[in-house]
């Protein structure tokens, strides 16, 4: 082809070579325009109220995405890890976590975290657990009444214990049985108060 | 013929009156029933007592009191029912079981103030009891047994089992069992004798823990309680590692051993081996007090 020699197929080497007659296929300003807006509005100090408008929000979405991220993390420590599984209606608890070999105790040896679920499981029960009380015999109500005591002072004990050594793994355990046992107490007096409506 | 049928209408008759007159009922009824099959049995107040026998067949006699509306016994798909009805009023009256079932039978009891008592039963047992005492023969099979303020006594043959025993301030006696238990209590008293232990997890808060048994190989045994005192007294064949910790109380025990302190801080432990150490045994309170000795 390229021994031929035609028009078509002759270099351009500038545009004035090139016939002005012809016409481009389709008008291309529009797009330009666009274009040349479009860089505009990416320059800071240009940028027109209503285009910057536009560009807030994947900065929202970005703040909005780290605070789910840390929402996120406050609930798996509060959930999911080991510490955080054990906690009171409005006071402080104690994680189970080990001492040291040593016996001193770490940053991580106490852990005190209130557990969202575990203080609305426990203000539900306390709420019933009067009315459930009342509907016992009365000599299971003095008798479970003295249990519920015998908890809450074990609790203070404890506690007390733990503020002379907070790091100690023993009261730490013996705590964390401590509020367990409680709410197994106050599930069972909630279920003995349902036990003759079954029947 | 005619007299004598009369005869013994009038005598229903006055029958029937003079119960109503005293206010007790009685009440009988068998049904057919599997021979390992479900037996539920509910009773507000009084007593229900459970035995097992070879027959087929489910056998209730009551005593109703006063106030009992009526005993409805029903059986389906293997699962019979004994249920002791209240008028809808709430004020109940007392009924006193006595239920035969095949002794093979998975027995379920749920009473309020109700004493249970259960003997020659060899299917699994769950008894509930919100202030009535249980006793009950331990058969070799599972026992869940749950009370809030009654007294529990148990006792086995030595057959291995798993038992759950959990009360709230109900004591607890259990003899001769074996196997894996699981106890609890708050302010009761668990006083437990096993022949051979192979797992043991009490946990008490104020009660007392006393413990007489032979652990198996390899047992685990786990005592905790915060003011409750621990008395354990254990043998076992290939021996047991012992780890004994105490905040503000005593450690005792017939071995000789001298409990440690920590240092500047409260608190002591003692731990050993007696024999092999093939099982572990932890003892833990705060200021109760706990002694280790072997068993006579």
């Amino acid at each position: 082809m390229s021994g031929t020699g035609s028009a078509e197929e002759r270099k351009v080497s500038s545009l004035r070579e090139l016939s002005p007659a012809i016409e481009p296929v389709r008008d291309l300003w529009p797009q330009i325009e666009a274009r040349i807006n479009a860089e505009r509005s990416s320059a800071p100090a240009a940028q027109p109220r209503t285009v910057r408008a536009r560009a807030v929000p994947p900065r929202w979405l970005a703040a909005a995405a780290v605070v789910a991220s840390v929402a996120v993390g406050v609930w798996i420590g509060r959930t999911l890890l080991p510490a955080a599984r054990s906690g009171s209606g409005g006071e402080s608890t104690i994680s189970a976590s080990r001492a040291t070999a040593a016996g001193a105790p770490t940053a991580l040896d106490v852990a005190y975290v209130p557990d969202p679920r575990y203080q609305r499981d426990r203000a539900a029960l306390m709420r019933s657990v009067q009315a459930r009380l009342a509907a016992l015999p009365p000599p299971a109500r003095v008798k479970v009444m003295a249990s519920l005591a015998a908890i809450h002072l074990a609790k203070e004990d404890l506690e007390s214990a733990l503020g002379e050594d907070p790091g100690n793994a023993l009261l730490q355990e013996l705590l964390v049985n401590t509020y367990q046992d409680e709410m197994r107490v106050l599930t069972d007096i909630h279920a003995a108060g349902d036990a003759g409506r079954g029947i | 013929m005619r007299v004598s049928r009369l005869a013994a209408a009038m005598t229903v008759l006055f029958a029937s009156a003079a119960a109503c007159a005293s206010g007790d009922k009685t009440f009988e009824r068998q049904v057919p029933a599997e021979a390992h099959g479900v037996v539920d049995i509910s009773n507000v107040s009084g007593t229900v007592v459970v035995s097992g026998w070879d027959r087929p067949e489910v056998s209730v006699r009551a005593e109703l009191g006063e106030g009992v509306e009526r005993v409805d016994v029903s059986t389906d798909h293997g699962r019979t029912t004994v249920k002791v009805v209240l008028p809808h009023s709430g004020h109940g009256g007392e009924a006193d079981l006595h239920v035969q079932i095949p002794k093979d039978s998975e027995l379920a009891v749920s009473a309020v103030s109700a004493d249970v008592a259960t003997a020659g039963v060899t299917g699994a047992q769950r008894l509930n009891t919100v202030s009535g005492d249980i006793t009950a023969e331990l058969g070799g099979s599972d026992l869940e047994l749950k009370s809030v303020s009654g007294n529990v006594k148990l006792k086995g043959h030595g057959q291995p089992a798993r038992l759950h025993v959990s009360t709230v301030s109900g004591d607890v006696h259990l003899e001769h069992g074996a196997g894996e238990l699981e106890a609890g209590t708050v302010s009761g008293t668990l006083v437990v004798s096993l022949d051979s232990a192979r797992s043991v997890r009490a946990r008490s808060t104020s009660g007392d823990v006393h413990f007489e048994g032979k652990l198996a190989r390899g047992a685990d045994f786990d005592a905790t309680s915060v003011s409750g005192d621990l008395n354990v007294r254990a043998s076992a064949d290939a021996g047991y590692a012992y780890e004994v910790s105490t905040f503000s109380g005593d450690i005792s025990n017939c071995f000789n051993a001298t409990p440690s302190e920590h240092g500047h801080l409260p608190g002591h432990t003692l731990q050993g081996t007696r024999g092999d150490g093939a099982g572990h045994l932890r003892l833990k309170t705060m200021s109760g007090d706990v002694q280790l000795c072997d068993r006579k």
